[in-house]
């Protein structure tokens, strides 16, 4: 609180454009950040989705002839590799930008610039991925790519090149980002914001990064051997020259598995906080939520070798990894117990968002039941492989990780636009999704254990596949009409949704106590916290009954709450406590309080610095992406002139780095 | 509030999915012939076992929570009359370590057969064990008898070896030998056994004892992503009596040999289906058995004519592994063909068949890349299970293989014949009668 008192006179920084392209080009703001990555990462879902549905199409009936062998093979691996790097990351890096800095009371994130850095590079190394198609060439080796089959001497053509590439560049985005996010959580909490006070978000998006930036060392140096490998002539995988394709199993699983921690963790986050919202409860066993998080994650890098049982690795192996596999199962089970128990008591109100949250609850429990199975190396090997790990998997990361999503994107839509989305096309959405989920990969379990291997383009008649197929296929039919209906939602709620306030949800966590969107500077003063629910001891200091949720005798409240101090005792702003929610402004008599258009301060008139906008990290992310796929010209038998386009780049990426590096963060001040 | 009541929906669903499988899995046996739950075997009735375990566990838990949660959702929904706050609770310790402790419990009961079976399944086989070793290829299946040996056209001793049609004793253990020969490959039979990668520069092994399978056929499949054609890689697995087996394997030691053709209608039939009759020479009590010289070099082969079991009846082929993989569009006229005359050409090296293939008993086919079609007329399926084995599969697939299987090595060879890997036509090829004479001499290699 003495922040704003002592806070020394800066000389303001520069008013920078508000909009338009080059602000957007610019920004360095995590806020504006976030929803590059939202709206990116949703294009994406659809190319990814519209893969996933020819996909379908093809196998819907027996010998199908919508594409051909070689496309499918393209389509399904453009499909993983999509969904995992170009989706379901970068959709939870929307939300590790916009709320890591809300929840902990920051500014902006540590590297600023980098940030916007990690999203140019996501951003062209998604293009760059996805340019194969156009050039017939699109990525054939499967999101696992096991070698020798993407060596040079099986795949000569430029598929398997963009792959490794387009892999090489998404990768240094994430690691750009997990060290950022990694020093802002460190460094820039707020007064008071001790770890266990921290949202459970944050924490999740804490370990997420700890994951990142050990897992991802690991796929780099996997695929830097492919890429010697493939452009350089070196043998590390070649088995002509002896190379060991179990090297790059083992390479890329460790990579792997904590990688579906890194896409499920974020998730469990979302959840964690919508549930406690909805449920106007805290979250039940907070410590153990975190400590099961972080377990989770620790197993998560000694399980590796469940994905690779039928390699054959001999008892000992099977016996270790198997276990191990089992005991991720508790921490899991705990996660699920504790939502419910959230729930527990609560006065529950199924907005949109805690259908999808309480759905992951609900559906997850599948994908961890099959996942126990799996565990089972004797029976692992009558599923792996087969269409049973389809099920599981999508039951994991569609009606996971997906569900959580979108349960995410649901709730925090009013904090990124200030716009509610409208709750009768979410509930929409929701329902047809849910069915379309279900109906989609419930069955796969079925074909799966009836025998029906995975990445197969065609299957004959009479195999007792086709009504598990055609089901899955007609699912996929409803999840196309849901998610058409949220994206109609998303795109036309970010206009005229009704205007959300600070606070729509009655939430307890500091990103609620600040406008909407919030301001560039986010907390005009930096808040003293006291407590896991800030906003709940402002609004409605009677709930805490026996267990307070600030240590006793501390003082309760310090939150600024939209721009305003609000005092010892908080008055509600925006919805009153339990409140109905979602209301359409248009809709007459609706209960909800709109917040009257007001001028807040800017950044300069507060005395904040804020960074500078900066083109360069765009320009180094662009060079360095150039610079990675001038490589491709080798394949085309253009070495020298793949060696003057590296050159060249590397270059211009080297002189954007020290313009970067050379330009103070703010003005002087 | 009714319309409100939304959970009530999530618990219907659920509750109608669980019940909508258990009967599915029930009633697999009949409509599932390549179900996981076969017990027709050692290996298969142990990993059942383990089965039931985990599916018992994984029900009771997914009723428990899902049944916890929904009850959660009903109870404690807002209704339009509450008034009532929450009680804030954070926590109870007993109740987490409760959740903690049950979970881990059911693994112990889960982990303790499943490392029981570990060890069991991957001991080593019983000494007397047929050996089977297993070469992937892209993308079909070599399978060689290295218990049961052979002289080849060159002198040397080779083992008895077949592709892509597997023959095991009913009661004897059979331990595999698995490698690859280029990218990795997956050997599964799901009737009869779980899966086992083939990789290059390693080995590996698998055992099972086909004790309880009736003498019947099976599927089996490529099960890792293998490239372009990886759907197209799959096999039949024949489970047959000791006996039948002796015979089978005894004729396998044989060279090739054809009896002259029958005049019978080989001769215009459009598409032959699946419903393709061998020529009588299957039959038991045909024509006397006259077992060939081994290793006679000489050019015309010896006719030559079997008797007892030298193939799995294809009467008896139960429906699901006769393949009804849809043709491309090839013209072909079908012409009659004479097999004395298909012999010269892949003598002459005609087709370059030679540089591919092997068949003992045809001494310029001396070929180690594709499969060894000394005794291809015996088998019931072309193109790794992809096609049946008849004149009119057989001759759409030497005339452009590559229209009938994406991306596969062997060329397009029909003269005037459209490339679809080199995007050209082939100049020169074989006519559609010399197509014609060379399936007859194939067909005629029982």
């Amino acid at each position: 609180m003495a922040t704003t008192a002592t806070a020394p006179v800066y000389a303001g920084a520069e008013e920078h454009a508000e909009s338009g392209l080059w602000s957007w080009l610019t920004t360095v703001d995590h806020k504006r950040i976030a929803a590059l990555y939202l709206g990116t990462s949703l294009f994406w879902f659809l190319a990814g989705g519209l893969e996933a549905s020819i996909i379908r199409a093809q196998l819907a009936f027996p010998n199908g002839k919508v594409v051909s062998a070689e496309m499918f093979n393209e389509l399904f691996t453009m499909h993983g590799t999509t969904m995992i790097f170009l989706v379901v990351m970068p959709l939870s890096a929307a939300f590790f930008n916009l709320l890591i800095p809300l929840q902990i009371g920051a500014r902006d994130v540590a590297f600023p610039r980098l940030n916007a850095f990690s999203y140019w590079v996501y951003l062209f190394g998604s293009i760059f991925l996805n340019v194969s198609w156009f050039v017939g060439s699109a990525p054939d080796g499967g999101w696992f790519g096991y070698t020798p089959l993407t060596t040079f001497a099986y795949s000569h053509n430029l598929n398997i090149d963009f792959w490794v590439l387009g892999l090489q560049i998404l990768g240094v985005s994430s690691l750009a980002a997990g060290f950022n996010f990694i020093t802002t959580i460190i460094n820039m909490r707020a007064p008071g914001m001790y770890f266990m006070r921290m949202p459970i978000f944050t924490w999740m998006a804490f370990i997420v990064q700890f994951l990142i930036v050990l897992a991802f060392p690991v796929i780099t140096i996997a695929l830097v051997f492919l890429q010697f490998d493939r452009f350089f002539g070196t043998n590390f995988y070649e088995i002509a020259q002896g190379g060991d394709p179990l090297l790059w199993q083992h390479l890329f699983w460790i990579f792997g598995h904590p990688e579906v921690y890194i896409l499920i963790l974020p998730a469990f986050g979302l959840v964690s906080e919508i549930l406690p919202t909805f449920s106007r409860k805290p979250l039940f066993g907070y410590p153990v939520m975190v400590y099961s998080g972080m377990l989770i994650a620790f197993l998560g890098f000694g399980v590796w070798a469940h994905h690779m049982f039928a390699v054959g690795m001999g008892p000992i192996a099977d016996t270790v990894f198997g276990v191990t596999t089992m005991l991720i199962a508790i921490p899991t089970g705990v996660k699920i117990f504790n939502w419910i128990f959230t729930m527990w008591g609560g006065v529950l109100r199924f907005t949109t968002a805690m259908k999808f949250a309480i759905t992951l609850v609900a559906l997850f429990t599948i994908g961890g039941i099959s996942g126990v199975m799996h565990a089972s190396p004797p029976a692992d090997l009558q599923q792996t492989d087969t269409y049973f790990i389809v099920a599981h998997f999508h039951y994991v990361l569609v009606a996971g990780s997906m569900m959580g999503l979108f349960g995410g994107v649901y709730y925090y839509f009013p904090k990124f636009t200030g716009r509610m989305l409208d709750e009768k096309l979410g509930s929409w959405h929701f329902w047809l999704f849910f069915i379309g989920v279900n109906l989609t990969f419930f069955p796969m379990h079925f074909s799966g254990l009836y025998g029906m291997p995975r990445r197969i383009y065609r299957y004959d008649v009479g195999q007792g596949w086709e009504t598990f197929n055609l089901m899955s296929s007609i699912g996929v039919i409803f999840q196309i009409l849901g998610v058409a209906i949220g994206f109609w939602n998303f795109w036309r709620s970010r206009k005229v949704g009704a205007i959300a306030g600070n606070d729509p949800w009655g939430a307890p966590t500091l990103e609620w106590s600040i406008p909407s969107p919030p301001p560039d500077y986010n907390f005009a003063r930096v808040p003293t916290v006291t407590s896991r629910y800030p906003l709940w001891d402002v609004k409605s200091p009677t709930l805490t009954s026996d267990v307070p949720h600030s240590r006793l005798g501390e003082e309760r409240v310090d939150v600024d709450v939209g721009g305003h101090h609000t005092g010892k005792v908080g008055r509600a702003i925006g919805n009153p406590p339990g409140g109905p929610v979602g209301a359409s402004t248009r809709a007459p008599g609706s209960p909800l309080t709109p917040v009257p258009p007001r001028r807040l301060p800017t950044a300069r008139e507060l005395g904040i610095p804020m960074p500078n906008p900066s083109i360069k990290p765009l320009f180094v992310a662009l060079f360095m992406t150039l610079m990675f796929s001038s490589l491709i010209a080798i394949h085309k038998d253009k070495v020298p002139l793949a060696v003057a386009l590296v050159i060249t780049f590397a270059g211009a990426m080297t002189a954007s780095l020290y313009g970067w590096l050379l330009t103070p963060l703010e003005d002087e001040h | 509030m009714h319309h409100r009541f939304r959970p009530r929906r999530l618990a219907r669903a659920a509750l109608t999915v669980a019940l909508a499988a258990s009967p599915l899995v029930i009633a697999a046996c009949t409509q599932y012939p390549n179900s996981v739950f076969h017990a027709r075997t050692d290996t298969n009735r142990d990993i059942g076992f383990l089965f039931e375990i985990l599916i018992w566990f994984g029900s009771i838990v997914f009723v428990v929570v899902e049944a916890i949660l929904v009850y959660t959702l009903i109870r404690f929904r807002r209704r339009s009359s509450t008034t009532r706050q929450p009680e804030h609770v954070h926590g109870n310790t007993t109740l987490e370590i409760t959740w903690t402790i049950i979970p881990a419990l059911i693994l112990v009961f889960i982990a303790i057969p499943t490392v029981r079976t570990i060890f069991r399944t991957q001991s080593r086989a019983a000494s007397d064990a047929l050996q089977v070793e297993v070469i992937g290829h892209q993308w079909w299946w070599e399978f060689r008898y290295p218990q049961y040996t052979v002289r080849t056209p060159t002198g040397k001793l080779d083992t008895v070896v077949t592709a892509n049609e597997l023959y095991l004793p009913k009661g004897r253990t059979v331990n595999f030998t698995l490698h690859s020969k280029d990218v990795i490959h997956s050997f599964w039979v799901p009737s009869l056994s779980g899966k086992r990668d083939l990789i290059a520069n390693h080995t590996n092994y698998l055992w099972f004892t086909p004790d309880s399978a009736p003498s019947t056929a099976y599927n089996g499949f490529c099960v890792e992503y293998c490239g372009a054609s990886h759907a197209n890689m799959r096999f039949r697995t024949f489970v047959v009596t000791p006996d039948e087996f002796q015979s089978w394997i005894a004729h396998q030691e044989t060279p090739a040999a054809f009896a002259t053709p029958l005049p019978t209608p080989t001769t215009p039939t459009p598409v032959a289906g699946p419903n393709a009759k061998p020529t009588a020479s299957a039959a038991p009590g045909g024509a006397p058995a006259a077992p060939a010289p081994a290793a006679a070099p000489a050019p015309p082969p010896t006719s030559v004519a079997q008797a007892g079991f030298i193939a799995f009846p294809r009467d008896s082929m139960p429906a699901y592994t006769i393949p009804k993989t849809p043709v491309p569009d090839i013209q072909y006229s079908n012409p009659y063909g004479d097999p004395a005359r298909g012999a010269e050409l892949l003598m002459k090296g005609q087709g370059a068949c030679l540089g591919c293939h092997t068949i003992r008993g045809n001494p310029s086919m001396i070929g180690q890349i594709g499969p060894n079609l000394t005794h291809v007329g015996s088998r019931t399926t072309i193109a790794a299970g992809l096609y049946p084995n008849d004149d009119q599969h057989l001759a759409l697939w030497i005339k452009n293989a590559r229209k009938m299987k994406p991306g596969v090595l062997m060329p397009t060879i029909g003269l005037n014949e459209y490339d679809p890997q080199l995007n050209t036509t082939t100049k020169a090829g074989l006519t559609d009668q010399q197509i014609a004479d060379i399936v007859a001499y194939l067909r005629a290699l029982k």
